[in-house]
């Protein structure tokens, strides 16, 4: 089937359907919104909820690469923009001296697009110039300083950046921006501003019965039902850190691996380390029983 | 569109920004643009677009939500949108109308703000300071306690720099600076490289207030408060908790800058004043809620309390660890420690002692003093901190 790029908040969701991602109706009409305002994206949400995923979907979706920029706490314009390939200049400085003609045209030259080395950021703006509409995924932002999410503010306005050496480069479209947070810090709002703000909630039971069905093919439905629950009834116990999708995702793959079909008391004990990452919270289930969780499961 | 429902829109924007999101004008015609794409056919449509557009945080949905029932409930946008603004005017909370709310001045009230700072050493010349300086706060009178804060505004403040993860081009720096290095070369006559040099960005280490308002401090907390509002306006980065039996967040109150205004929208704010101490549960909403958000960036954490506590020892105990674990340095001040005779020994103090790596005095204004002075010396490495039992000790990584 030809990639193309959904016109309607039914698409977008059949789109979704067609890439395993079970996405409730809200995020649909957002992304939905996104595409066709050419507005950024902005997703916060608990760890493990799918932010990342929506990124990934789209990218399939359209048939666009997926250019990712993953945030950190030093990230700065070198590591995000460009970065001049430095030892291809001293390269060349080397040639043009062992040449005698290092004068004052040529040595200008190592200061071009040849010797640029594009990060995500201008990678993406790029392929917008070139008239095409990749996914830029900024993952996590959070992690990274304020002084870049000013940075950023500046190049989700107008979509262009500036080499002082080069040129200023353009893109056509904007990409198809996706930006997810984990709320470790509060984000800027003038920076929010310019997005779609979607917060994804953890599923309810239903969806995440659906989600199960959907990218845990091998099990039954009674073990998702099973497991669902579980995680429901887990994340309602004000844990030092509940568990998000992909946990559900990873116990189910866990449970296969291991050949359990139903979720019982030992079965949940032994496998408990997938789901529960503090030692605090496994020690504060297995203290109030783990049958607590699966009751009436 | 019709010109209604425009001009509705523009209602439901001035409503949303006085329930206290931060919409703008503009967002109206977002709104609108919105409302173009998605259409009118789906009430649950309207609703997510709109949202998406007008909300920036989870906190703010609730307010979103009423305000989305009361302009669009039917299903059909409502005629009577005057009526909506009159409405928002009456039910504003006080505690988004901080900007023009009418200060309660004492009486001696002055502007400690617009006062020039004046340097510690300066003050302590006078004979009359000296002696307010040494004086439990719980033993001066109404004037002296209006002195004394107004000291404690003055204050200087000098906290230490951390290396930050980013990097500056300066010279004698320790790593080469390649970007530079090539950009000079470019020069006319650049046939020469030096090389240029860049180092670590420094930065004002974050600081992290927690402290106790319960009823066994009473007589101090009023002198805290404005210790932390004069660090608030001083440092910058400051997250300001307070506790009894439940833990609230003030750091927003205290970025007013009036003292005497944060001060009282912090008594609007906090529900149990001079309750009984639950230091190890405050602890643990801190932890769970607000530790990954705000100690971010080797914080300081900054615990104010007595520790006559009423809770599980051994919570606090944990809770501690954890909290530690998560800041580049613990200082625990306490009202008490300055008396002669005095010992950690409440059983809260007990257990939270092994993670403490200063605990200082803060009974006096010199005491108070002394704390803005470690905080200029903190050191770029984490105190090294006396080992309670093994598990402390491998997960403080030090």
């Amino acid at each position: 089937m030809h990639p193309v790029i959904p016109t309607s908040v039914e698409e977008v969701r059949d789109a979704l359907a067609r890439q395993h991602y079970v996405a409730d109706r809200s995020l649909a009409v957002v992304i939905h919104l996104a595409l066709e305002l050419g507005r950024p994206l902005f997703l916060e949400g608990e760890a493990g909820v799918g932010k990342t995923e929506v990124a990934k979907v789209l990218a399939a979706t359209t048939g666009e690469e997926l250019i990712r920029l993953q945030c950190y706490e030093g990230l700065d314009v070198a590591q995000a923009l460009y970065e001049w390939d430095y030892a291809r200049q001293m390269l060349a400085i080397r040639l043009l001296e062992a040449r005698h003609d290092a004068g004052g045209t040529e040595i200008r030259d190592i200061m071009s697009m040849e010797y640029l080395v594009a990060r995500p950021l201008l990678q993406a703006i790029q392929a917008g110039a070139g008239g095409r509409r990749p996914v830029l995924l900024i993952d996590e932002l959070d992690r990274a300083d304020e002084e870049f999410e000013a940075y950023l503010l500046e190049l989700l306005s107008d979509f262009q950046v500036t080499i002082p050496e080069v040129a200023t480069i353009k893109a056509v479209e904007p990409p198809i921006v996706v930006i997810t947070s984990n709320r470790t810090r509060e984000i800027h709002d003038a920076l929010k501003r310019r997005c779609l703000y979607h917060w994804i909630e953890y599923p309810t039971f239903e969806r995440e019965v659906a989600i199960l069905r959907e990218k845990a093919p091998g099990i039954s439905e009674d073990l998702a039902r099973q497991l669902a629950g579980a995680m429901q009834r887990l994340r309602d116990l004000e844990l030092f850190k509940p568990p998000g999708v992909a946990e559900t995702l990873d116990w189910a793959a866990a449970l296969q691996v291991l050949g359990h079909t139903e979720l019982t008391a030992p079965v949940m004990d032994d496998t408990i380390g997938v789901v529960l990452k503090y030692e605090e919270d496994v020690a504060r289930i297995r203290e109030g029983g783990v049958e607590h969780v699966l009751e009436s499961a | 569109m019709t010109e209604s429902f425009s001009a509705n829109l523009v209602h439901f924007v001035r409503y949303l920004r006085a329930r206290g999101l931060s919409v703008v004008p503009a967002t109206a015609r977002d709104l609108a643009t919105a409302i173009g794409v998605v259409g009118l056919d789906r009430r649950d449509d309207v609703y997510a677009a709109l949202r998406s557009l007008s909300v920036v945080r989870p906190t703010e949905m609730q307010a979103f939500d009423d305000a989305f029932e009361m302009f669009f409930g039917t299903g059909q946008v409502r005629r009577g949108e005057r009526e909506g603004t009159e409405v928002t005017a009456r039910t504003r909370r006080p505690a988004e109308t901080t900007r023009t709310a009418v200060p309660i001045l004492t009486p001696g009230h002055t502007d400690a703000a617009d006062e020039p700072e004046e340097d510690v050493t300066e003050i302590t010349g006078g004979t009359y300071t000296e002696r307010l300086s040494h004086r439990d706060f719980r033993d001066l009178s109404i004037d002296e306690q209006e002195e004394v804060r107004k000291l404690i505004a003055r204050m200087v403040w000098r906290p230490a720099d951390a290396p930050s993860r980013r990097w500056a081009g300066t010279k004698g720096g320790s790593r080469p600076d390649l970007r530079r290095t090539f950009r000079n070369a470019v020069r006319p006559e650049g046939d020469l490289l030096p090389l240029a040099m860049a180092n670590r960005k420094m930065r004002k280490r974050p600081l992290v207030v927690i402290a106790d308002v319960s009823g066994s401090m009473e007589r101090y907390t009023e002198m805290f408060l404005h210790f932390v509002h004069a660090a608030q306006g001083r440092l910058g980065r400051v997250e300001s908790f307070v506790f009894a039996t439940r833990l609230s967040r003030i750091t927003r109150q205290m970025r007013i800058k009036l003292p005497e205004v944060a001060l009282s929208q912090v008594s609007y704010a906090v529900k149990d004043w001079a309750g009984g101490t639950r230091i190890g549960e405050a602890l643990e909403a801190f932890n769970c809620e607000w530790s990954r958000r705000v100690t971010r960036g080797g914080a300081i954490g900054l615990l104010i309390s007595d520790g006559w506590d009423t809770g599980d020892p051994a919570l606090l105990d944990r809770e501690m660890r954890r909290f530690a674990r998560s800041v580049h340095r613990v200082v625990w001040l306490n009202p008490l420690a300055g008396r002669p005779g005095f010992a950690p020994e409440t059983r809260g103090m007990r257990a939270a002692m092994p993670y403490v790596d200063d605990f200082l005095a803060a009974g006096r204004l010199t005491d108070l003093r002394a704390v803005v002075r470690l905080l200029e010396t903190v050191g770029t490495r984490p105190a090294a901190r006396p080992v309670p039992h093994s598990g402390a000790a491998a997960a403080s990584g030090a």
